[in-house]
């Protein structure tokens, strides 16, 4: 079954360099180049996955998906940008993105990827489990007693091994588990990201727009 | 060198166009300006002298000699007025203090860089100006000096700093749009000439896209001053002379001292060893920087080896990466077997600084 796709990029070129590269593994819907654009888009198809830029002309993705997630629980978004700013990719997916992947990757892959997050799954590139580590790192000196301020040290096992290349089969072989147990422990880490409403976070991405 | 705050004028001169230069920037009429150094140069010769340090000072081969004779000027200019010499000692220090400040490019706003010899000498000449005349007597006369002078000099300066800051703002835009240009451009003209190997041309324009990045939202231009930034350039080196990908992740940074500078060239070997000896096209490169320590790990999915059976005279893994490491207080551990792929962890304890 091929995957119903929006694709939202500010960059015409680079949508018909997804298109191609993506080629039959799925169906591209339809195409929007802005916020303002996107939105009505995204309602009248109401594809099963929107491939979003994190930065689009007229405001940041999370716009998106703010417009669009209370109207359609159904549609899952993946986060694709060549953005290096920690916390705009954060705020992408603390807005309710199912994972990132940098725009560098490989036809095969995003298919692999669109395909995940369709399946309620999280995808997470190396970059956004470092950023994940990082993001996490900063309040753990706190302390705060929330289970959703903090990783688990497994979940931590498993953003680290993502972040230096393993992909969850080889994690799941490296940790003696199953690749479902692999993706719940990311689904999990992603469902902290998105609920933890603790500060550390914000102020770890105020922090880092300082740096 | 920093920014000139005037230059001659080479179409109003009578002499050398300080004048001229001078009426320019401050948008005044240049004959005003003239009267007021020929008012100085009554002065002792004052004017003489400023004149010249401006010159000189325009000339922008040295700053040392304009700030002495600005200094000395200021001096001459004091003294004919009949002020006692420990005054003008201290005035003189006062003086060479504001224009070694203007000379680095010192900003007087706030937030501004001001450099420390200055500031020592404003420092100094107000102790000695002011320990003069707390003891004696006359201290109305050089205090309405000092207090005309600040009024005159004042807005001037104000006016200075402002158009300064215009001015950096012009340069900054011109700078953008100089880079942007030579290296986008480039690029593309290198594109087009290796327009049929995609691997190339995929190694080039990832460079580009990694130097552009850094360059808006890193450290900005110049060396690189952190960890993920050098592993960063590293990286973007192999993918163009190996022709393979560097996927690059990191979680935290640290500023690059002298073990961080080894350990980073220790990751740039296992790439470059990945690269070449790994027979795949993609590498992964994680830093992880915490208080306890900082790793580094270099990964492929490729062929692997087998320690025993790499020939003693590759040095490569011995020298550049194990032995690097240990100098540098840390340690390199390698992960690998045949058809296993490799992976190298490089540690160093307690946060790198």
């Amino acid at each position: 079954m091929t995957r119903r796709v929006v694709l939202v990029d500010d960059h015409a070129l680079f949508r018909a360099g997804v298109r191609g590269e993506l080629g039959d593994s799925v169906e591209i819907v339809g195409e929007a180049g802005s916020v303002a654009d996107a939105v009505p888009l995204i309602r009248d198809l109401d594809p099963e996955v929107v491939l979003l830029d994190v930065h689009l002309e007229d405001g940041g993705g999370e716009g998106v998906i703010a417009a669009v997630a209370p109207d359609r629980p159904g549609v899952k978004f993946l986060a694709l940008s060549v953005s290096d700013a920690a916390e705009d990719v954060i705020a992408v997916i603390r807005a309710g993105a199912r994972g990132y992947v940098t725009k560098t990757i490989s036809g095969e892959e995003l298919a692999d990827a669109i395909e995940r997050v369709a399946g309620g799954d999280a995808v997470f590139s190396p970059r956004l489990a470092g950023f994940v580590l990082d993001a996490f790192a900063a309040g753990e000196r706190v302390g705060g007693d929330e289970e959703l301020d903090a990783l688990t040290p497994r979940e931590r096992e498993v953003l680290q091994l993502i972040a230096r290349g393993y992909r969850y089969k080889e994690i799941a072989a490296r940790l003696h588990l199953s690749v479902k147990t692999v993706e719940a422990h990311v689904s999990s880490v992603l469902r902290k990201l998105q609920l933890s409403s603790r500060h550390e976070l914000t102020r770890w991405a105020q922090q880092r727009r300082l740096v | 060198m920093p920014e000139r705050l005037f230059e001659v004028s080479s179409s109003d001169r009578v002499i050398a166009g300080v004048c001229g230069g001078v009426a320019a920037t401050l948008g005044v009429d240049a004959t005003l300006v003239r009267l007021v150094f020929a008012l100085l140069a009554l002065a002792g010769g004052a004017g003489i002298l400023l004149y010249l340090a401006l010159w000189v000072y325009a000339a922008g081969r040295r700053t040392w000699p304009g700030i002495v004779l600005v200094a000395a000027a200021g001096a001459l200019l004091l003294l004919a007025l009949g002020l006692p010499r420990t005054s003008v000692a201290g005035a003189t220090l006062l003086i060479a203090g504001i224009a070694v400040v203007l000379s680095r490019g010192g900003s007087l706003r706030p937030g501004g860089s001001v450099p420390v010899l200055g500031v020592v000498l404003l420092a100094s000449g107000a102790v000695i100006f002011l320990g003069r005349h707390a003891s004696s007597g006359p201290f109305v006369a050089p205090g309405a000096v000092a207090g005309a002078l600040l009024l005159v000099v004042g807005p001037w300066l104000w006016q200075l700093a402002g158009e300064r800051a215009e001015r950096i703002r012009l340069a900054e835009r011109a700078d953008v749009a100089a880079r942007v240009h030579d290296s986008v451009l480039q690029t593309l003209a290198l594109i087009q000439r290796h327009a049929g190997d995609a691997t190339r041309v995929a190694a080039i324009a990832r460079r580009q896209e990694r130097e552009l990045r850094r360059w808006l939202y890193g450290s900005g231009l110049g060396e690189a001053s952190t960890l993920v930034d050098a592993l960063g350039e590293a990286a973007a080196d192999i993918e163009e002379l190996h022709g393979v990908r560097v996927e690059l992740a990191s979680a935290g940074d640290v500023p690059l001292d002298e073990p961080v500078s080894q350990l980073v060239l220790a990751a740039r070997e296992a790439m470059t060893n990945a690269a070449k000896f790994s027979g795949v096209d993609e590498i992964a490169v994680y830093a992880e920087c915490r208080p306890d320590g900082i790793a580094v790990f270099v990964r492929d999915r490729g062929s692997g080896f087998d320690r025993a059976a790499v020939s003693p005279d590759r040095r490569g893994l011995t020298d550049s990466i194990e032995g690097r490491m240990r100098r540098a207080g840390g340690s390199a551990t390698v992960v690998t077997a045949p058809d296993q792929g490799t992976e190298i962890e490089l540690r160093l304890p307690g946060g790198g600084s």
